[in-house]
């Protein structure tokens, strides 16, 4: 490993440099880094106007830093939150600082959080982004995960996207290990065991009815 | 302390998806120049002190500093320049940054040049380009667009505040067709037609509770304002300027989740808000504004808004944020119509973000522009009929709103 030169003893350093020997790729064989490349172009017919077709791939490295336990906890299965030792506030996603200016930026603690939630509000998706199109319809869900004074948003899988309740019980279900990547979609929230729908009512037959053709779009994707 | 600061022209290209005529971005800020100096004859280009550029995401040109590009080509060499970013309050940040400029005394006439090309990449990798304003290690990959956010808040929101599905789509109906008297709307110039309320209930599902009429446009566009000081007003203009006789700017957390509990919010405004439904940035910016501008009731003292209805279910919670209604008076507020061109107080008589398109960097300057519109009598020339002109206004409020409510900024601009 090369170091800095003029960095020549160790206490000189504001951090040690950390080794990576835990490494995983798993880039789809689809994905290519290819940089700046033109792909084509168009004209009009009057031969006034020329749009050009410029493709660009691009790896980011995402380096979570003191969040990192956070993401590593992911792997692992857990929900790693932070939590204030002086007013005791905690948090998921997480804070390396508190938020209570009278706290004034005290360093946070790290807490495993309990796998169960509570539902703040929530919506049901009819359209995505591009990489998500194909799970649509999708129900989102901002939840209080453990003690958290926050809400956080990910999928509630596993019900009706017209079931959904403000304040519901919820329990956070990990994707098998193999398949996990470190990234919040690791998981995802499914109602707790003991919770069961209320009766069909207006608004949730309002919301089956938005929702019905989105099913039926979703079999047209490629 | 500080001077008087005024606007005292301005304009845009047509916002549009795809061909407009001004395809190029330094062509277009060209276009807008020349278009303000047909109504300014007397403003010339060796007139402007400093060029503020209002742009969002160089994702959409794959180009770094592209006001670098609009700069020389307007022969502006020389002149002090640089790019105010503020995702989608980036128009409403720009114009903050000019009347600083102004009420410091450092610069006299300051040009402002907004635009977005948001038509370069496909309409769902458009999305989750302006998703990625949201915290991506957090949110982007499961939620991945804005409406699914806004979706989330707005639910709970409408919920709490008695506003129903139908309520809402009276705004988005009310702005698209206020657009069909516009020709450089994005509605007027695609769409091109008047809708109702059952055709925004039956347009398809984005996101329970909004569904697409409840959205605005993704959209190419150019804008342009010169902000100067009441001297040069008076030597250019003097029939028709305005004063910026307020301003506010305020912000929120980027992750709409985080806005439970909040120590800040709750030590301002209380225990519980503004939760994850209210706009408090809105709220705050829109204190600091009124306070300004002596404005005491907002209702009765602001004749009309250009403001950012970014979803039909934002125009509703930014009416509450504003203070023009409550809790227990806005889904009345709605129903009643206050806010059509014929209610006591006009909201997006432009067309607004739903109607008249969002090419972001641009939109906050195309409110501010309509606004000016509005307060100097030109809507008669500018728009189709005076259909859209608000009779005989003397003070009109300018909102431009980001990310989830992460920057807000409110102006109140005055008749002179
Ligand atoms: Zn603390």
């Amino acid at each position: 490993m090369t170091m800095t030169v003029s960095l020549n003893s160790k206490k000189d350093r504001f951090a040690d440099q950390p080794n990576f020997s835990e490494k995983k790729d798993y880039r789809p064989a689809d994905v290519k880094e290819k940089g700046l490349v033109f792909v084509g172009h168009e004209i009009s017919d009057d031969r006034t106007a020329m749009n050009q077709f410029l493709h660009y791939d691009q790896l980011y490295t995402i380096r979570h830093g003191w969040n990192s336990k956070f993401f590593i906890g992911l792997l692992e299965g857990k929900i790693m939150g932070t939590r204030c030792p002086k007013c005791g506030d905690s948090w998921v996603p997480v804070r390396s600082h508190c938020w209570n200016l009278d706290c004034n930026l005290e360093k946070t603690e790290w807490v495993e959080m309990p796998l169960t939630a509570k539902v703040h509000t929530w919506t049901v998706a009819g359209w995505s982004g591009r990489s998500s199109l194909k799970r649509l319809p999708i129900i989102l869900a901002y939840a209080n995960i453990g003690t958290s004074k926050v809400a956080m948003a990910n999928e509630l899988h596993k019900m009706n996207p017209w079931d959904v309740e403000f304040g519901m019980p919820l329990k956070i279900v990990f994707k098998p290990r193999d398949q996990r990547v470190g990234a919040v979609t690791d998981f995802h929230f499914e109602p707790a065991d003991f919770w069961k729908p209320s009766p069909m009512n207006p608004e949730k037959q309002r919301i089956k009815d938005l929702v019905m053709p989105v099913y039926e779009w979703v079999k047209t994707l490629k | 302390m500080s001077r008087k600061v005024c606007i005292v022209g301005g304009a845009t290209t047509p916002f549009d998806y795809g061909p407009t005529g001004f395809e190029s971005i330094e062509g277009g800020a060209a276009e807008c120049i020349k278009e303000t100096q047909q109504d300014v004859p007397e403003f010339s280009l060796r007139d402007l002190d400093l060029m503020i550029y209002s742009h969002f995401s160089v994702h959409f040109s794959h180009q770094l500093a592209p006001e670098w590009i609009i700069h020389d080509h307007l022969g502006l060499v020389g002149l002090p320049h640089y790019r105010v970013e503020n995702g989608g309050n980036t128009g409403g940040s720009a114009l903050y940054a000019a009347a600083l400029a102004v009420m410091s005394g450092h610069h006299d006439v300051v040009g402002i040049v907004g635009w977005e090309t948001m038509d370069s990449v496909s309409q769902s990798q458009g999305s989750e380009f302006i998703a990625m304003a949201s915290d991506i290690r957090y949110e982007l990959l499961v939620g991945g667009i804005y409406p699914i956010y806004y979706a989330a808040m707005a639910n709970k929101w409408m919920k709490e505040n008695h506003v129903t599905e139908e309520d809402v789509a009276i705004i988005a109906a009310k702005n698209k067709n206020n657009a069909m008297d516009n020709p450089k709307a994005q509605w007027y110039r695609n769409d091109h037609r008047y809708i109702t309320v059952d055709d925004v209930m039956s347009s398809r599902l984005i996101s329970y509770p909004i569904k697409k009429y409840d959205c605005c446009l993704m959209s190419r566009g150019v804008a342009f304002v010169l902000v100067c000081t009441e001297e040069y007003a008076k030597k250019v203009n003097p029939d028709q300027y305005v004063t910026i006789d307020g301003m506010g700017l305020s912000s929120c957390t980027i992750r709409a989740g985080d806005r439970l509990n909040n120590p800040t919010w709750n030590e301002h405004y209380g225990p519980g808000y503004p939760g994850m439904t209210e706009f408090a940035a809105c709220r705050n910016s829109a204190e600091q504004a009124y306070k300004m501008a002596g404005i005491k009731d907002p209702l009765k003292d602001i004749d009309f808004g250009e403001i950012h209805d970014a979803f039909s279910t934002s125009e509703a919670q930014i009416y509450k944020a504003l203070g023009l209604a409550d809790e227990k008076t806005i889904a009345k507020f709605i129903r009643d119509e206050r806010t059509s061109m014929q209610g006591d107080i006009p909201m997006n008589p432009g067309g607004g973000l739903l109607g008249y398109g969002h090419p972001v960097g641009a939109t906050g300057l195309m409110s501010t522009v309509e606004c000016y519109y509005q307060l100097a009598g030109m809507i008669p020339k500018k728009h189709l009929s005076k259909k859209t002109e608000v009779s005989e206004p003397e003070c009109g409020i300018v909102n431009s709103h980001a990310g989830t409510g992460t920057s807000i900024s409110n102006f109140i601009l005055r008749r002179h």
